[in-house]
């Protein structure tokens, strides 16, 4: 009970600032449903990464410090809005396709179905996969314990689990174990589940506000289609959480909120170290096509990337990582090692089926007849773009890396591709053609008032 | 331009309907694996027989391992593992060197002459191969 009131604190938190500083309600062109996605979905993952990193800075102070401040801030902010609650904007009906509500019980039915198959998955391993248990898990526990032993989960002592991986996901966890003075199953699998729905939320809603509802809930259907997600979500790894930081950061920075796109960046830095690249291609590809965006994509993601890069270089410094101990030059140039990565990221892209079904059928149906806006090129470009260049740093780390090639790419591969595949998701509706809306219905004419002579 | 209004419509509610397929094949597929496969690796079964070392020994040691099975093969590394996880916030070390030390095996055996062998002596056989050494104090 205690960490369940805990975790709605956190999304709780995260919604109200959204209301109160992400201006989400002046996309007056965007459905009105799409911008409580929005809300739900941008506010529950930032409330979950602004309660990792203020339980990782508050870690050294008692417990309830944390807390008290995570109600304070609640309640502050609650208020704000309450006091502007006047100024709601309005929305103007829009018209429906004929087929929106056989989408939205797709939708649902879609989330029902795959809600209940994760839910098997907790029941028969609660503890989540390897890596949960054996990285994330783990160290959220020596989080939790607060004191002199918090260090632990960044010591060079823990051979082979990783103490130089950001904590956000593990301090997320041991501030719901803290706060309910309990260590049980349901912190991390409340955060796997939570996180899977964030995703899903901003894209359909993402993707609704920028290119209309039919593609909004098509793209939640596709995303939810993806096999390989719904696997890793219920393995309650950290790549989940780093694919909704990242797709936040995107769809934000397409909805000209570069503060909160370069929030979702900094709190994917402070998520895995796939983020700090991710961090890294985002600031690149904003000061290419949206300059102007730039100091205020930087002002939202200093907090957190500075925590991040402090942790990497301060705190856990002299821990293993995955290209320490490389010799890059001499790998880089052994193009056998380009020729198995290349052939074993083709075949993982190729193998994404269960069955008869690929992952890529629903969004190859649409692509063929809907085919692609060339008004849309520029934002099709800036997504691609930034899909693109983080799959050639992923490639570039395999060539590199010290590690046996084949147990590298056999063990990760399938995770990178999930954390990828919302932003290539996006990449491809943005670009698609809309569906034509019906049109508007027009309003008859005033009549004239006769005028007696 | 995109294709005619109808095959539009056809290709959104196929699209859709794809969707909804793949989500009730990976249900299938979860379904079956977790029927198949409850806790591979054993974790909570390693929480169940580390619970009563875990109670008495202090939250911040520091314990080496000692085990019967190679700790670099799949069931070594495994049980290795495990146990750090059930037994955290105390941290093992793949060593016998240290004070106290915690005995993880898979059969049953004499732990005192296997203690004896690496210069430890049980404190306690907590059964179902565990077992808490310490180290012998040096002559």
């Amino acid at each position: 009970m205690g960490a369940i009131a805990s975790i709605l604190l956190s999304i709780a938190l995260g919604c109200v600032l959204m209301i109160r500083f992400a201006r989400l309600g002046e996309l007056r062109q965007a459905p009105r449903w799409s911008v409580w996605f929005l809300v739900l979905g941008a506010g529950a993952a930032c409330g979950m990464g602004l309660t990792s990193c203020l339980f990782f800075l508050l870690h050294s102070v008692p417990a309830p410090v944390g807390l008290i401040l995570r109600l304070m801030l609640l309640a502050a902010f609650s208020y704000d809005c309450w006091r502007r609650r006047g100024n709601q904007p309005v929305y103007q009906p829009l018209p429906r396709p004929p087929y929106l509500p056989f989408l939205w019980i797709a939708f649902a039915l879609s989330l029902l179905i795959v809600t209940n198959a994760m839910s098997k998955a907790w029941d028969a391993n609660p503890q989540g996969n390897w890596d949960a248990w054996s990285i994330w898990n783990l160290r959220a526990k020596f989080l939790a314990a607060g004191g002199g032993l918090a260090s632990r989960a960044w010591s060079p002592m823990l051979n082979f689990t990783h103490p130089e991986y950001p904590l956000l996901l593990s301090g997320l966890i041991a501030s719901w174990w803290t706060d309910s003075g309990v260590i049980s199953d349901v912190a991390p699998i409340a955060a796997a589940f939570v996180f899977f729905l964030a995703l899903v939320l901003l894209v359909t809603g993402g993707i609704a506000a920028l290119r209309g509802p039919t593609l909004g809930l098509l793209a939640g259907l596709c995303l939810m289609g993806i096999p390989a997600l719904l696997t890793e979500a219920s393995s309650q790894y950290a790549d989940v959480p780093l694919a909704c930081f990242m797709a936040g950061a995107v769809l934000f920075a397409l909805l000209e909120r570069p503060i909160l796109a370069g929030v979702f960046a900094g709190f994917a830095a402070w998520t895995k170290d796939e983020g700090l690249l991710f961090l890294a291609v985002m600031l690149v590809a904003v000061a290419v096509w949206k300059r102007s965006a730039l100091a205020r994509f930087c002002c939202g993601a200093a907090p957190c990337a500075i925590l991040a890069l402090t942790f990497k270089l301060v705190i856990a410094r002299g821990t293993h990582s995955i290209v320490s101990g490389a010799s890059p030059l001499a790998a880089l140039f052994d193009f056998g090692r380009w020729e198995v990565v290349a052939f074993t990221m083709v075949k993982e892209a190729i193998g994404w089926n269960i069955g008869w079904y690929h992952a890529l059928l629903p969004l190859m149906v649409l692509a063929l007849m809907l085919r692609f806006d060339a008004r849309q090129m520029r934002d099709g470009l800036f997504c691609a773009g930034i899909a693109c260049a983080l799959l050639l740093g992923y490639f570039a780390v395999y060539v590199i890396t010290p590690n046996d090639l084949s147990w590298q790419l056999q063990t990760s591969l399938t995770r990178l591709f999930v954390q990828v595949c919302p932003v290539v998701l996006i990449a491809a509706f943005i670009g698609m053609n809309a569906p034509p809306q019906p049109l508007a219905p027009v309003e008859p004419p005033a009549k004239k008032r006769k005028t007696k002579r | 331009m995109p294709s005619s209004p109808n095959l539009v419509n056809g290709a959104v509610i196929a699209s859709a309907a794809l969707a909804v397929l793949g989500a009730i094949q990976y249900w299938g597929a979860e379904t079956a694996y977790q029927r198949d496969s409850p806790d591979v690796y054993k974790v909570a079964e390693q929480s169940a027989r580390l619970a009563d070392f875990r109670a008495a020994v202090p939250a911040d040691a520091i314990l080496g391992y000692l085990t019967d099975v190679p700790t670099e093969s799949t069931v070594g590394s495994t049980m290795f593992f495990a146990a750090q996880y059930a037994l955290a916030p105390r941290l093992l070390q793949k060593t016998d060197a240290l004070d106290l030390v915690l005995g993880n095996f898979t059969k049953p055996g004499d732990y005192t002459a296997i203690g004896k062998q690496h210069a430890l002596r049980v404190v306690r056989d907590f059964g179902n191969g565990i077992v808490l050494f310490r180290k012998e104090a040096r002559q």
